[in-house]
């Protein structure tokens, strides 16, 4: 009998939380700010910024000293490639380098006088492209431009050569291309920018913005000395449990609705490719989310001002979405980050993401990552049980405590009136 | 004078009792730095792993893998079966795969023609697109191989085979960075873009928190009760630090981890300077603007945050839509940029620069818009607290 009082008396005291919750967090502007403009906001904007995500007709400067029939051929192509544009044919280099200091051309193809010459005669010719490094996509569009057509000439000429050495253009044609290989670049042909990076970003704007939202909350209760901490005294017997699990609820509640928004509805709206089914989008969501939440629970013990976590982890976004490794690879990151990647949930949700709705794998795809979403949820949910149950007896303490800060302070001789004074947060 | 050296000593003393100012700023751009420089400290990524599924097991064909796996870029994970391959693809375990087909060897012999297939996952950027110029420079290098043997069987030398087998040859150049080192290009922005970032909340947060705590008027009557005073006393210790932490990332770029700079490392310091007070004044501006602490930290995080993306190093501002393009301007970080890519790089001189020291310097003008407004509020503390 007692057993299930107990149970109903846990039951009661988990919703009642859910709502305490739910009022906090609803009540507060900053918070709303966080959780609904901000994590909308991010994802509209960048699918603005970055509404198209590739460079195409990147400006070239052009000198062709040469000026024959194969350096025209070379330079046509180029120009019709959608990586390039010739814009410009200078007479010198050093035009053409005033003209790249100018960020007018973001390249330069030089062709020296003896190329059409050297190509006659059955020589090598050379020509050499200077790439503007300011950002890396111009580098890619001048290499890829430069060197797809210099393939493609290279077949051409061979072949010519083949047929003036005799070859009929059967023989001609096996000859210069013993093996042939096909492309095949699945999900993202044109490396396009916007479709790595929105990819990667997505999920991590819900872990980041709930994080920031939650840590808001708990900073300005504990600012108030209400932290929900104190929580567990208030109820009917000792259970930690029940107010993790009774606020974890209330964002679970609100972030399902942000979640499906950001992973299903932004990318819909923008044409974004979506290749797996939702549901299975909401099964991750579903391990992500909840993955999540005792993440924050667990680090927002950190924050006790409501402005702190802003000050102190705003830069932490940028680092989980290396992190994730979405840019520069994973198995380049040094050793000592990869295990700090294990850290964030970010680093799970974002890669399943990128496998399952842009790659579009299947739930077993992303098994590996959901399990490891699964480690870490019950980490994490020991970790925030701990930090609330250290907290509690902080709070206990605190008197103790501040006496025997008093007693320091004194001996080290600090004002503590005047510095309230000043500071008196 | 006085009122300025009483309020400078009240700011230290607030700083010292609080190691969160220390802590987000001196703190924050020391670990950004350690991460970035170690993450990237390869420049290039080395042994990206390719799949390779070798269905004809010939000599050709093992030493074409060979080859494949002793380039730098590359290292070849064997598959038996090309479903396997395909399946780390999509998890993201691979950058890469190849088929090689069955008869390889015989058909290349017999002049048939064989298909090397390779597949490249494009949605790791980085990883997948050096992997896919690795895989063609091998396919290629195969190629001309093939051809050396048949030339060499017809009696050419090796001059007239190596014009057959490459007739053009690109020699390519990368202005400002030789090495392509992806961390030169990368750190070099990425970290400035996270001291923008300090020095506007942290500006922010300590010209908001004395309208939070209530504590505004103290300072306005160490003041002397005049605020350009107030503000003149409570910026020029962060000014300091904020400018010493800039030049010290600086001489850690250029100087010691030596990244190229075509340039001087004295404009740079000026580049890291005004970066400094465009940002301070942009923080000014949002906490007058919304002189409630909670609000304007918002703010000051959604703006810098996007600072990044809008810098334009990454995907360039003209492959935006217009409507973005002109948005760009409002970030300190993107005149920084453009400085940067002028005296790094091409080492231009004022000549190259002088228009965005003075986009800089009319950051400055935002602050007076907004001082009356922030003195009211520092005066009344009608606002809501948090």
């Amino acid at each position: 009998m007692k057993g299930t009082k107990n149970i109903g008396a846990w039951i009661r005291d988990a919703y009642r939380i859910f709502f305490h919750e739910m009022r906090l967090i609803f009540s507060d502007a900053g918070v709303m700010v966080i959780f609904f403009v901000g994590g909308l906001l991010y994802p509209v904007l960048y699918n603005l910024i970055y509404s198209h995500g590739t460079v195409d007709d990147m400006p070239v400067a052009v000198v062709d000293n040469s000026g024959g029939a194969y350096s025209r051929r070379y330079l046509e192509k180029v120009d019709a490639t959608r990586e390039c544009e010739i814009l410009i044919y200078c007479a010198s280099m050093s035009e053409a380098q005033r003209l790249m200091q100018q960020q007018k051309v973001h390249g330069i193809i030089y062709i020296p006088s003896d190329f059409d010459a050297s190509l006659v005669r059955g020589e090598q010719g050379h020509v050499s492209t200077y790439a503007d490094m300011s950002s890396f996509l111009y580098y890619k569009c001048l290499t890829m431009g430069t060197s797809l057509v210099m393939l493609d000439e290279m077949h051409e000429i061979q072949v010519e050569r083949c047929a003036a050495s005799g070859m009929d253009a059967q023989q001609a044609y096996q000859a210069v291309q013993p093996v042939l290989s096909d492309e095949s670049m699945p999900y993202n042909r044109p490396f396009s920018y916007t479709i790595f990076f929105i990819s990667a970003a997505l999920l991590l704007v819900i872990q980041q913005t709930m994080f920031y939202g939650s840590s808001l909350l708990s900073g300005t209760l504990r600012e108030r000395n209400r932290s929900f901490a104190s929580l567990p005294d208030q109820l009917q017997g000792l259970g930690i449990g029940r107010v993790l699990l009774g606020r974890g609820a209330a964002y679970f509640s609100i972030y399902l609705v942000i979640g499906t928004l950001i992973a299903l509805l932004i990318p819909w709206l923008f044409h974004f490719p979506q290749r797996s089914e939702w549901w299975e989008v909401e099964v991750l969501l579903l391990f992500y989310i909840v993955d999540c939440i005792f993440f924050c629970f667990t680090w927002s013990t950190l924050i006790t001002r409501r402005e702190t976590v802003f000050v102190l982890f705003l830069s932490v976004s940028p680092m989980c979405l290396f992190l994730t490794g979405f840019s520069w690879p994973m198995t380049a990151i040094p050793p000592f980050w990869q295990k700090v990647a294990l850290l964030f949930p970010s680093t799970f949700g974002c890669r399943a993401f990128i496998n399952l709705n842009t790659a579009g794998g299947t739930l077993e795809t992303i098994a590996p990552e959901i399990r490891a979403m699964t480690l870490q949820t019950v980490i994490y949910y020991f970790l925030s049980f701990l930090a609330v149950f250290a907290e509690n007896k902080v709070i206990e303490h605190r008197d103790a405590l501040r006496r025997v800060r008093d007693r320091l302070d004194e001996r080290r001789g600090i004002d503590r009136e005047e510095d309230r004074r000043i500071i008196a947060g | 004078m006085r009122d300025i050296w009483n309020i400078i000593r009240r700011e230290i003393r607030i700083w010292r009792e609080r190691p969160l100012y220390i802590i987000a700023s001196v703190g924050v751009l020391l670990f950004n730095a350690v991460f970035y420089l170690t993450l990237m400290r390869d420049g290039l990524p080395k042994d990206l792993p390719i799949g390779v599924v070798d269905l004809d097991q010939s000599s050709t064909s093992r030493s074409f893998c060979q080859q494949l796996d002793a380039t730098q870029l590359g290292q070849v994970i064997y598959y038996d079966d090309l479903h396997l391959a395909r399946r780390d693809m999509e998890t993201g375990r691979l950058t890469s795969f190849l088929v090689i087909p069955e008869h390889f060897n015989a058909d290349i012999q017999a002049s048939r023609q064989p298909h090397i297939g390779y597949y490249v996952n494009s949605l790791y950027f980085v990883g997948g697109a050096l992997a896919y110029k690795d895989i063609l420079t091998m396919v290629n290098l195969t190629n001309g191989a093939v051809q050396r043997q048949f030339y060499r069987a017809r009696g050419m030398n090796e001059r007239e085979i190596r014009a057959r087998i490459q007739p053009i040859v690109l020699d390519q150049h990368q202005i400002g960075n030789p090495a392509t080192n992806y961390g030169v290009y990368l750190n070099g922005v990425l970290l400035p873009g996270v001291l923008e970032m300090i020095v506007i909340l942290i500006t922010i947060y300590s010209v908001g928190a004395e309208l939070k705590y209530g504590t505004s008027r103290h300072l306005l009557r160490t003041a002397g009760g005049s605020m350009d005073k107030a503000m003149l006393g409570k910026l020029l210790p962060c000014t300091l630090l904020f400018t010493l932490m800039g030049i010290f990332m600086e001489l850690l770029l250029f100087h010691w981890l030596q990244y190229p700079i075509h340039g001087s490392l004295w404009w740079m310091f000026l580049d890291v300077l005004l970066l400094v007070a465009a940002s301070e004044a942009m923080g000014l501006f949002i906490i007058g603007l919304f002189p409630v602490l909670r609000l304007a930290i918002s703010v000051g995080a959604i703006i810098s945050v996007l600072g990044f993306s809008l810098a334009g190093f990454s995907l360039p501002v003209e492959a935006m839509p217009p409507y973005v393009q002109g948005f760009s301007a409002i970030f300190p970080l993107r005149h920084y940029y453009l400085f940067h890519v002028q005296e790094t790089i091409f080492g231009s001189g004022m000549a190259g620069w002088w228009k965005e020291v003075v986009h800089l310097l009319l950051f400055l003008f935002l602050p007076p818009l907004v001082t009356g407004r922030l003195e009211r509020a520092y005066i009344r503390q009608d606002y809501e607290r948090d």
